[in-house]
């Protein structure tokens, strides 16, 4: 009996609850009012069935390898898997989509679920197979759903396409406070994306140093939110981080221009035109910065000191 | 078996050493330049509390990698797992990291718990609560 509990705990994971505290949306509402298919299955996913623990590993190589990044699950596992607590924790599923380049974007509740699998969005999501005092916890791959025959479609452990009732998995779900996580593309927008969750997404993948990617991530935020100050200032960041100054110098610009109540803009610009020799360019810059003041005021005065400084030993 | 509050003692010296190599390397505002202003400072809820909490920040990506450590990560990975993480993630997983199960082994307890934890699981799952065992038809 003890073995056949054994081999029904598929795998367990350390539930860190990710802060998808919002029960919006937890329940589903009547499909009609959710504008969505009453059926969809993303048909492209390959199936990479878990050993031992290892759903975390096997489910996050499904969603990069979906996501068109050649993976496998013993390629991510380093990457996730913690070998003492049998599992994988939720942070490093969200750390290794980033540094597998992938944009990590959290969602939570049914309709959130239902509407990026319609989309074509396969969903990490957080069971507690077992119950909140004898937790058995399992991460599977949400890839469809039948709001007619009320299933939700999992790459689950060691099966593919596994048909799960909509209550059975809501209640399963909950127990995580409905962790779900998307690994994206950065040209793709998740279908219920929200503009502050989607720039710290993106701010995680700078974190991550995938500039690049980064890069055009911000620019998939400005497609949609074209008035976006952080994308703006993240998409001038990554620039530089890159060594771009121009293209940063650029998009600074840009920025005072459209946002000339910000200071952070003008003391990036300045930084930069410092960089490039530009000196006078650069000291009005960071004084536009200072008179702005705000947050950033010691900052401002920082840089402003580094360019003084500069122009000396270049005898400017 | 060392207990967590005298391990955690002998890693102070070793977070000590973190924090001020941490604080070199980010800057005040974790980005590649002391004088660019980063877009996760600049998105930030609470911007004027900036320098108390950069170095509380600080504090708790370095209390989040000797909790990985501890955990049998190497130094390298539990770093990059850290580096991964905005300052948001970093405070709540450190918030959330002290509730790491202990990991008690009280063998004959838990064969008796495990036999009346299937009871209640196999009466949960035929009730559609949970789902553990693939012979329970849903």
């Amino acid at each position: 009996m003890f073995r056949l509990f054994r081999a029904a705990v598929i795998c367990l994971t350390i539930g860190l609850f990710y802060g998808c505290a919002s029960f919006d949306g937890a329940r589903l509402p009547p499909s009609d009012s959710l504008k969505v298919p009453l059926h969809n299955e993303i048909g492209n996913i390959p199936f990479f069935p878990q050993t031992d623990y290892q759903c975390g590993p096997a489910v996050l190589a499904m969603g990069l390898a979906w996501s068109g990044v050649r993976t496998t699950p013993d390629t991510v596992a380093p990457e996730v898997f913690t070998p003492s607590l049998k599992g994988s924790l939720q942070s490093a599923m969200v750390g290794a989509g980033r540094r597998n380049a992938r944009v990590a974007y959290p969602i939570s509740g049914m309709t959130a679920l239902i509407k990026e699998l319609a989309a074509g969005h396969p969903v990490i999501v957080l069971q507690n197979l077992g119950l909140s005092w004898a937790p058995v916890w399992h991460y599977s791959l949400a890839v469809g759903y039948d709001l007619h025959d009320r299933i939700i479609i999992l790459h689950s452990g060691k099966t593919a396409r596994k048909q799960l009732s909509l209550d059975v998995f809501r209640r399963t779900w909950a127990r995580s406070d409905y962790w779900g996580l998307l690994i994206l593309p950065p040209d793709m927008l998740p279908a219920t994306a929200q503009e502050d969750v989607y720039i710290a997404a993106v701010i995680g993948l700078e974190r991550a140093r995938r500039w690049n990617e980064a890069l055009a991530a911000y620019v998939t935020a400005l497609n949609t939110w074209p008035s976006s100050y952080a994308a703006h200032l993240g998409m001038g960041n990554c620039y530089y981080a890159l060594g771009d100054l121009n293209g940063a110098e650029t998009v600074y610009r840009g920025m005072v221009f459209r946002f000339p109540e910000k200071g952070a803009a003008y003391n990036n610009l300045a930084q930069v035109l410092a960089e490039q020799h530009k000196y006078p360019e650069a000291l009005a810059a960071i004084r536009s910065a200072i008179r702005i003041d705000g947050a950033f005021a010691d900052e401002y005065r920082k840089t402003l000191d580094e360019i003084k400084a500069k122009m000396k030993t270049e005898d400017y | 078996m060392i207990n967590m509050r005298s391990a955690e003692k002998l890693f102070i010296p070793v977070r000590i050493i973190l924090v001020i190599a941490m604080l070199g390397l980010m800057g005040p505002h974790g980005g590649a330049s002391a004088a660019i202003i980063s877009t996760e400072s600049a998105v930030q809820a609470d911007p004027a509390d900036q320098a108390r909490s950069d170095i509380r920040k600080v504090l708790e990506r370095a209390e989040i990698r000797d909790a990985l450590m501890k955990q049998g990560l190497d130094a390298a990975e539990a770093t990059q797992r850290v580096d991964s993480l905005t300052d948001a993630e970093a405070v709540r997983l450190a918030n959330e990291i002290e509730k790491l199960p202990a990991g008690g082994n009280a063998l004959v307890v838990a064969v008796v718990a495990a036999t009346i934890v299937f009871l209640i699981l196999l009466f949960t799952d035929i009730a559609g609560y949970t789902d553990i065992f693939p012979f329970v038809k849903k």
